[in-house]
């Protein structure tokens, strides 16, 4: 089976922007436009046109890319990443034309750099090899590099290091866990990086749990987690908006997407043998971004502490290792991804009016913004997963999930829904009630602001309506990419007594572990 | 049309309410707003009309019906639909939320005239009633949330609607917080029903719970009582109760409607519709009861102190919803929700004329300034004092039945029951102590300036300060608006107090003992598998506990008229002799400082130390190795140290959870 279609939605991008470059600043950024809009076009096409009822990949592409090494050009789509393809392609859209419209500064390179990332991480989504996946995912690198370096605010340099380095260490990590993983895995030199391939032919238990914990450095740092998270201050203060927006919204989703699509089924044996070690970095996360989300003064922090707490919750989910808990986490990546570009554009726009991203000079914006308030409320109504919101589903679903088999750990991340009230709430107050600074500058969205803002709000506010549409489309990818961890016995002796009475993910729960 | 038709239109009306109002926000001129406004409320209530027709027609055993829209969320197990019950107790609640409500939008059409945010008064009032409608009709615990969590942001941003003011946008989180701690514990609740259901329908969790669980399971006690969070954080129980006086900061008839009729007795049709659990697990309903007392008793010991008028009234809102906890946890459902509609009406009366009086007092509350407006203001006087009537439980007004109905039933019960039973009784004298307190400090007595003025027919505007901070107002988000409106002046208020004025009065004849069992009986499909449906105290008790009741309410009223009227010095008097006691009530028994030593000062020392020490050295100096150093941790010391109260909150959820956890640890052994 080989078609083209993913070839063209994950190149399409980089091919415009390398025309661009060539081409007139005024129409070539209209032009790297067009293609997001392409392939956002080709991302809905897909998720119509998606059959749900088939456990398997769909589209995809399938040929010798270095076949001594037994590498494969392999694409494809299932649940799990039809709509992690469409937030890329939604936001790519939606940021690309927030930078058409401003950047003057060198706006070529700019949107070719752009376009490049957007590769880069629908690259990252679609492979079906793990080299590939490694080449994406360190692909990634190299545009935000520039992206950063070149157009970032303040201390931009200090943010780049920071970033690039932290990347890095975890990019080689995994590069060195991929290549372990594809020799050790390999009997007798025939060599397959394929993932369906690599999930058949399981490792050793001890193997295992050092190779997960390569894949987990990188992904944790790329969420990023407590304490992995160094990189995240500066670079979020530096970075340019549309920038952080696909860096907050897709970007972190990757690492985060790879526990799901590459360590559950691949290593088994080592995420149960973890589970409780991710757990506990998850709900840390959880507690201590949200505590700091609510002790910052500046905006953009606010949410990149809140951040580090969703993808706590996002990892909580995935190592729950029940398929309520996937099936929530999945959700939750495409949910945070469009409140949290969401909110970086209004933020943008708040930042113009007060003249400074400190929420002490911000106040009382609402008087004379009345759409501008009522679409950040309804944003920040769904970053705090309120119920009716798509993140309350996941949310619910994640802590359903939890809560089977860890009672204790969902209990103590519950804790973060309510905190996660804090933040959000006084994000929005501080902005948008009480008086007016007198430095600020308060007025109403401009047409161009509101045609990127509002159809991510209306997005949100569709997926609370009717989340089913997700959910019925993911179901059979998560169930079958959960199943071999969640019946996976733990190699060492000392977990032996890891509840296993029960499967947990088969239908209803079982009910046994609270019983008295 | 069917009654679930119906159900779905009595959801439609205020939805398309709120999306008229909030999307053509620019078009309706004048006081058009307003009239969209109660028109979709009042459809509202006409659909509920209908569904009271339909349920009357069938057959009683086939009362109960469920209408599916779609499929809401379907995943491995988890199934919830979007999905409306209709039976006699949804109905009942939909007819008392929307009528009132319809009562209030009418009142506020005037009281709000000349706000600057009118139209986004009744859009916030309609999505309120909206999400009030949708808690009530919910089938399934996911739909439930829904509503409930709508409610509390309705609550939020009419609480904060004068966003201008910080005392009203802190008023506003702090509300929303607890109620988001609520939100938790009922989740936390769905989920320890749906492992031992695996339902998340109402009827399917009712129907599984007598085989998963035994008579009060460890789970499905955990259950309840999580449950009950929520019920307490909606319902302002102690201890969650600190945003409802607070939350005062909002728009008169805000009070009115969220804070006294609907949102606030959330938690006692919760309670209520709970019912098969919380008999199954009677441990927990024990709580629910004891919550109960100890809320109706404290919060009328600080109604006896607070000075704010609207305070007052909303400590005494606090009180009769412990009342109506502790009727639906001792198994009195028809009572408790007897209580809750007629609460609904002399509550909201109360409010109104309190409104009013405030509008004539120039947007000033404290009792100390007020006095003599008997003259000034015939109509608000006449419907304050019915209301007042009602609440103290003077013989024959509505809340004289209502009330002594629930405490009869408490006696009933017997065992420990009885000094519940007690403790709402002494509350009940106390309750028409400060019902009377008000009316004769507001009423009575010397007229002052404003009263004189209004006399001579000129309304007192005042000067726009925010009585709490003294802070000037901005008159654009204006507190209420450059120009007041009293009842006397304004017909759409007197229309909306003289229904409730009437019905304050003859409500309690749905359910005079021995004579009418209107509203019992109609209730009756719904809690018919209740154990305690044929224990009733018997008629003669039940007139004992009346005559017990109406004379501890004329005694109040008695006490309350020789201290404020014969003898006008008896007060500072009393307050110099026994000083503890009155500043221990005035400061509403420390239950702010309370928090603020535990949870606050440690949450925001955690902040701190998070942001200077976990954040510079650790995770910038040690992983990074970062040139990161004193100088940070020396800014941030600095800036930590504004910090706001909101944060305690969301560390009383950790302690709580904290508690449940324990409580695991001890079961599981």
């Amino acid at each position: 089976m080989f078609t083209i279609h993913l070839s063209i939605v994950v190149f399409l991008p980089f091919a415009a922007g390398l025309i661009a470059a060539f081409l007139p600043a005024r129409v070539g950024r209209w032009l790297v436009v067009a293609a997001t809009l392409g392939v956002l076009g080709y991302a809905i096409a897909m998720i119509a046109d998606f059959d749900g009822d088939s456990g398997g990949l769909q589209y995809v592409t399938d040929d010798a890319w270095i076949s001594e090494l037994g590498i494969r050009y392999q694409l494809g789509v299932d649940g799990l990443n039809l709509f992690l393809i469409a937030l890329t392609a939604l936001l790519w859209a939606a940021a690309t034309l927030w930078a058409a419209l401003r950047t003057e500064d060198r706006p070529r390179l700019f949107m070719f750099n752009m376009a490049f990332a957007e590769t880069a991480v629908l690259g990252a989504f679609c492979a079906q090899d793990l080299a590939l996946f490694v080449v994406f995912f360190d692909l990634m690198l190299v545009p935000f590099y520039f992206l950063i370096g070149g157009w970032g605010e303040g201390d931009r340099v200090r943010a780049t290091t920071r970033f690039t380095i932290y990347t890095l260490v975890g990019s080689l990590l995994m590069l060195a866990g991929a290549i372990a993983l594809g020799v050790l895995a390999g009997p007798g030199g025939d060599l397959s990086f394929s993932l369906a391939v690599l999930a058949e032919r399981p490792l050793e238990a001890g193997t295992q749990q050092w190779i997960f914990l390569l894949f987990a450095a990188a992904f944790l740092v790329k969420a990023p987690l407590f304490p992995l998270h160094g990189w995240v201050v500066d670079t979020y203060r530096a970075t340019p908006i549309p920038v952080l927006v696909v860096l907050s919204a897709a970007l972190s989703k990757v690492g985060v997407y790879g526990f799901l699509r590459i360590v559950l089924p691949i290593l088994p044996d080592a995420s149960q043998h973890f589970q409780d070690l991710m757990i506990i970095l998850a709900v840390v996360s959880i507690l201590y971004g949200s505590v700091l989300a609510f002790s910052q003064d500046e905006a953009r922090l606010v949410v990149a502490y809140s951040s580090i707490a969703q993808l706590g919750f996002i990892v909580l989910g995935i190592f729950s290792l029940s398929e309520l808990g996937s099936q929530g986490a999945l959700m939750q990546m495409v949910n945070h991804g469009l409140v949290v570009g969401a909110l970086f554009f209004i933020i943008a726009v708040l930042t113009a009016r007060a003249g400074s991203t400190s929420l002490a000079r911000m106040g009382g914006m609402a008087l004379r913004a009345p759409v501008l308030a009522a679409l950040f409320l309804v944003v920040a109504l769904a970053t705090l997963a309120m119920p009716g919101s798509p993140n309350f589903v996941a949310e619910i679903l994640i802590l359903f999930g939890t809560f089977e088999d860890k009672l204790v750990y969902g209990l103590v991340a519950s804790a973060g829904v309510a905190l996660a009230a804090v933040y959000m709430i006084r994000l929005f107050q501080r902005s948008m009630h009480n008086r007016t600074e007198p430095s600020a500058e308060p007025r109403e969205l401009g047409g161009l602001d509101l045609a990127v803002i509002a159809p991510l709000t209306v997005v949100i506010v569709a997926l609370g309506v009717y989340p089913q549409v997700m959910l019925d489309r993911t179901d059979e990818a998560t169930t079958s990419k959960v199943e071999a961890a969640a019946t996976a016995a733990d190699g060492s002796p000392s977990a032996a007594e890891a509840p296993q009475a029960g499967p947990p993910g088969g239908g209803a729960p079982p009910g046994v572990q609270v019983q008295p | 049309m069917s009654a679930t038709g119906y159900g779905w239109l009595v959801l439609a009306f205020p939805l398309a309410g709120t999306l008229a109002l909030a999307l053509g926000w620019r078009l309706w001129p004048g006081r058009a707003a307003g009239w969209i406004g109660s028109a979709a409320i009042l459809g509202s209530f006409a659909a509920s009309l209908g569904m009271l027709f339909e349920l009357l027609d069938r057959a009683e055993d086939s009362r109960s019906l469920v209408g599916t829209a779609y499929t809401y969320a379907d995943t491995a197990g988890f199934r919830a639909d979007m999905s409306i019950l209709v039976d006699p107790l949804s109905v009942f609640m939909c007819l008392v939320v929307s009528g009132v409500s319809f009562l209030i939008h009418v009142y506020s059409v005037a009281y709000m005239t000349s706000d600057r945010g009118y139209v986004r008064f009744f859009a916030y009032l309609n999505f309120f009633v909206f999400s009030m409608l949708l808690l009530i009709l919910a089938a399934n615990f996911v739909v439930l949330l829904m509503g409930w969590a709508f409610v509390g942001a309705a609550s939020y941003l009419l609480i904060s609607f004068w966003y201008r003011r910080d005392t009203a946008t802190g008023a506003g989180i702090k509300a929303f917080v607890i109620n988001v701690i609520g939100d938790v514990g009922l989740v936390v609740g769905a989920f320890l029903l749906f492992d031992g259901t695996g339902a998340l329908d109402y009827a399917g969790v009712f129907e599984e719970a007598g085989n998963a669980f035994g008579r009060n399971d460890g789970q499905l006690v955990a259950a309840c009582v999580m449950l009950l969070v929520g019920a307490f954080a909606k319902s302002a129980q102690v201890p969650l109760h600190t945003w409802l006086p607070d939350a005062m900061e909002g728009p008169t008839p805000v009070s009115a409607l969220i804070h006294a009729a609907t949102m606030v007795t959330a938690g006692v049709y919760l309670i209520a519709r709970m019912h098969p659990l919380f008999e199954l697990a009677p441990a927990a309903a024990d709580v629910g009861a004891v919550v109960g007392t100890v809320t109706l008793l404290i919060a009328a010991t600080i109604a006896l102190a607070a000075t704010d008028l609207k305070r007052v009234i909303a400590y005494s809102t606090m009180s009769q919803i412990g009342y109506m906890v502790l009727g639906v946890s001792v198994a009195a459902y028809g009572a408790g929700l007897f209580h809750l509609m007629t609460h609904a009406f002399f509550k909201a009366l109360l409010f109104m004329g309190a409104g009013s009086v405030i509008a004539a007092m120039g947007g000033v509350q404290s009792l100390d300034k007020m006095g003599g407006f008997r003259k000034a203001m015939p109509f608000t006087f006449a419907t304050f004092t019915i209301g007042a009537l009602a609440l103290a439980g003077f013989p024959l007004m509505s809340g004289f039945f209502s009330k002594d109905e629930i405490l009869a039933f408490t006696l009933n019960r017997g065992g420990g029951y009885v000094v519940l039973a007690v403790a709402g009784y002494l509350a009940s004298g106390l309750t028409a102590f400060y019902a009377f307190r008000m009316v004769f400090r507001v009423f009575f007595g010397e007229p002052v300036p404003e009263a004189r003025e209004l006399e001579r027919g000129h309304l007192h505007h005042g000067d726009p300060a925010n009585p709490a901070t003294g802070e000037k107002e901005d008159t654009e988000v204006g507190f209420p608006g450059p120009e007041h409106h009293v009842a006397e002046q304004a017909w759409p208020m007197k229309a909306a107090m003289a229904p409730l004025a009437l019905l304050a009065i003859v409500a309690g004849t749905l359910g005079i003992p021995g004579v009418t069992d209107t509203l019992e009986h109609f209730l009756e499909p719904t809690f018919e598998d209740s154990r305690f449906l044929e224990t009733h105290p018997s008629e003669s008790s039940e007139w004992l506990g009346l005559a017990l009741g109406g004379g501890l309410a004329l005694l109040g009223i008695a006490v309350a008229a020789l201290v404020y009227l014969r003898r006008p010095g008896t007060a500072l008097q009393l307050r110099e002799r026994f000083s503890t006691v009155h500043t221990f009530l005035s400061n509403k028994w420390y239950f702010d400082e309370l928090f603020d030593a535990v949870f606050v000062r440690p949450m925001a020392a955690f902040g701190r130390f998070g942001r200077s020490i976990i954040e510079s050295v650790f995770v910038q100096g040690v992983l990074v190795g970062g040139t990161v150093g004193a100088v940070r941790v020396g800014t941030s010391l600095a800036r930590a140290i504004q910090t706001g109260e909101l944060r305690a909150y969301a560390f009383l959820l950790v302690s709580g959870l904290g508690g449940l956890v324990l409580y695991f640890l001890i079961v599981s052994v």
